[in-house]
């Protein structure tokens, strides 16, 4: 009995990860399938024309660049701020659970809220308008919680006894911090960051009515009523007008180049990740 | 009269000079880890340019005595210290004084040594480049100095720029003393320095510290009952009695290895 139960559940544990990873391969496949024709020079390089179904997608992968990059300006350094008072700062244990709470809070707080967040005070109450800035700042938002977290458990991992012979050297808690704690959890800081702004890439919610319009925008020139085009927006408008057979092949080629974009993120946090877990053993 | 207690004859020859006063006065020192006591009034006076030898078996306080002298004890949540430290006659549990002032003062060199995954170079430059701000020929005379203060120097003056993790253990060692001898503290204290050495490095360590005793003080934790009687000057005896850690004896190195009590107590030692 124990023994056909056991085989039952191995069975099944092995049939939901054959089903996740089948899932996973049928939407890689699909995406390259039906995108790989549409990717070409001119595809990259050019500005989008007659509605999405010419010309190409260059301002589109420059404006999700831009608002990767804000994003990740934003959250470094509010990510640095609650990690050190988290795990230098915060001596009562109940508050730093707290913080960490209210970390995960924020994480679980669904991408439209962000959006609505960001209409109602960058666009509407600042009145920026549609600005690249709000994206990258609800962008930044948004990835905090991954960021911190992944921060904070690279200053909770590192060795005390680093901080002792560093305190032991009559070196102040200022400069502990900087000369130790920092450069000892930048690894964590660069996993957090870029598996965070490989989910904020393909974030549509909370960019498509504060920072993002479909075409007829290039570099942004200011802040104020200065959006930017963008990959999963311009996804989202091409997916509700995909009955044309042109339309639909550079839908899918935009795809394969966000999905292609969040791979290189994953790929480029791999050695941080790997140089981490090789630290961590050797503790 | 406890059991661990060892009536020693006083020996007037071994007292510290009358008009040498000390350099460390430790006087009825408590030291509380929530509500454990770790350690019960202890007191002992260091007198400056000595081996100062802690010795007593696991459990008897002797790391967190040594951490309380330099108050590396307050950045561990949860102890709490009582009684006083004296460093030159100044009270350093009083309001006044910096912590870090006195931790650059009184310098410290672990168990196992702790290099910081960087350079030679950088690790000596460590402490000494937040206390002074150094030029660049400053740092290169700085780290010369450092080294060759420990024997390091002909060994790593090729490879300074290379990862001091590549170092052996007790290179490694060797340079975690050179860069709190950069520092320039008066006083060092060593926790079991050399226990994680082998018989080599141990050597060489022992026979820097006779040399450092020159100008500075050391107070040196040790298991080691022959390393105690080759360098230390003074010895305090730590023993634990029901978790407590306390004072046994403090006396000069000759008189207790002289004496037959301590021998007996020394036996128990070694074989616990």
């Amino acid at each position: 009995m124990r023994r056909t139960l056991d085989r039952f559940l191995t069975l099944l544990a092995a049939a939901c990860a054959a089903m996740t990873v089948s899932v996973l391969l049928l939407i890689v496949t699909a995406v390259v399938w039906r995108g790989g024709t549409a990717i070409s020079w001119a595809f990259l390089t050019e500005q989008i024309r007659l509605v999405g179904a010419s010309g190409g997608i260059f301002f589109n992968i420059v404006g999700t660049l831009i608002l990767l990059a804000t994003a990740l300006a934003v959250s470094a350094p509010l990510a640095f701020g609650i990690a050190l008072t988290h795990g230098v700062y915060l001596k009562n244990p109940r508050a730093r659970e707290r913080l960490m709470l209210l970390l995960y809070v924020l994480n679980g707080v669904p991408s439209i809220l962000f959006g609505l967040l960001g209409l109602i005070v960058f666009v509407l109450f600042l009145g920026w308008g549609k600005s690249w800035l709000t994206g990258g700042v609800l962008l930044g938002l948004m990835m905090l919680p991954t960021v911190t977290v992944a921060l904070s458990e690279r200053i909770q991992a590192l060795p005390n006894r680093y901080l002792e012979a560093a305190a032991g050297l009559g070196l102040s808690q200022p400069q502990i911090v900087w000369s130790v704690i920092l450069p000892q959890s930048f690894g964590g800081w660069i996993t957090g960051s870029l598996l965070g702004l490989a989910r904020a890439a393909g974030e549509t919610a909370p960019i498509m009515f504060t920072a993002t319009i479909f075409a007829g925008a290039t570099f942004p020139q200011g802040i104020k009523e200065s959006p930017v085009l963008s990959l999963p927006y311009h996804i989202f408008i091409l997916a509700q007008d995909s009955f044309d057979p042109a339309v639909g092949t550079k839908l899918w080629g935009a795809a394969l180049v966000l999905v292609f974009l969040v791979f290189f993120l994953s790929l480029a946090a791999l050695p941080a990740r790997l140089r981490l877990h090789d630290e961590a053993s050797h503790d | 009269m406890t059991k661990n207690s060892i009536a020693l004859e006083p020996n007037r020859s071994c007292l510290p000079e009358t008009g040498s006063p000390g350099i460390l006065e430790i006087n009825a020192l408590s030291i509380y880890a929530r509500d454990k006591t770790i350690l019960r009034e202890v007191s002992f006076t260091v007198t400056e340019r000595q081996i100062f030898g802690i010795i007593g078996p696991s459990g008897a306080g002797k790391s967190t005595l040594l951490r309380a002298i330099n108050r590396l004890l307050d950045l561990q949540p949860g102890f709490r210290v009582e009684g006083s430290v004296k460093m030159h006659g100044r009270e350093i549990y009083g309001g006044d004084l910096d912590p870090d002032d006195l931790r650059a003062r009184i310098g410290m060199l672990f168990q196992q040594p702790v290099v910081f995954p960087a350079s030679i170079e950088a690790n000596v430059l460590f402490g000494v480049r937040h206390h002074r701000s150094l030029r660049q020929a400053e740092k290169a005379e700085a780290v010369e100095k450092a080294l060759r203060s420990v024997a390091l120097w002909d060994e790593v003056k090729d490879r300074l720029r290379d990862s001091s993790l590549r170092l052996s253990v007790g290179q490694q060692q060797r340079l975690c003393l050179a860069r709190t001898l950069a520092v320039d503290p008066e006083i060092i204290l060593m926790d079991e320095p050399t226990s994680a050495l082998d018989a080599r490095s141990t050597e060489a360590i022992e026979h820097l510290l006779l040399e450092l005793k020159e100008d500075r003080t050391i107070v040196l934790v040790t298991h080691n009952l022959d390393q105690a009687r080759r360098v230390t000057d003074w010895i305090a005896c730590l023993c634990s009695e029901g978790g407590e850690g306390r004072l046994l004896e403090s006396a000069c190195c000759d008189a207790f290895f002289s004496s037959t009590a301590c021998r007996r107590f020394f036996d128990r030692l070694e074989d616990g």
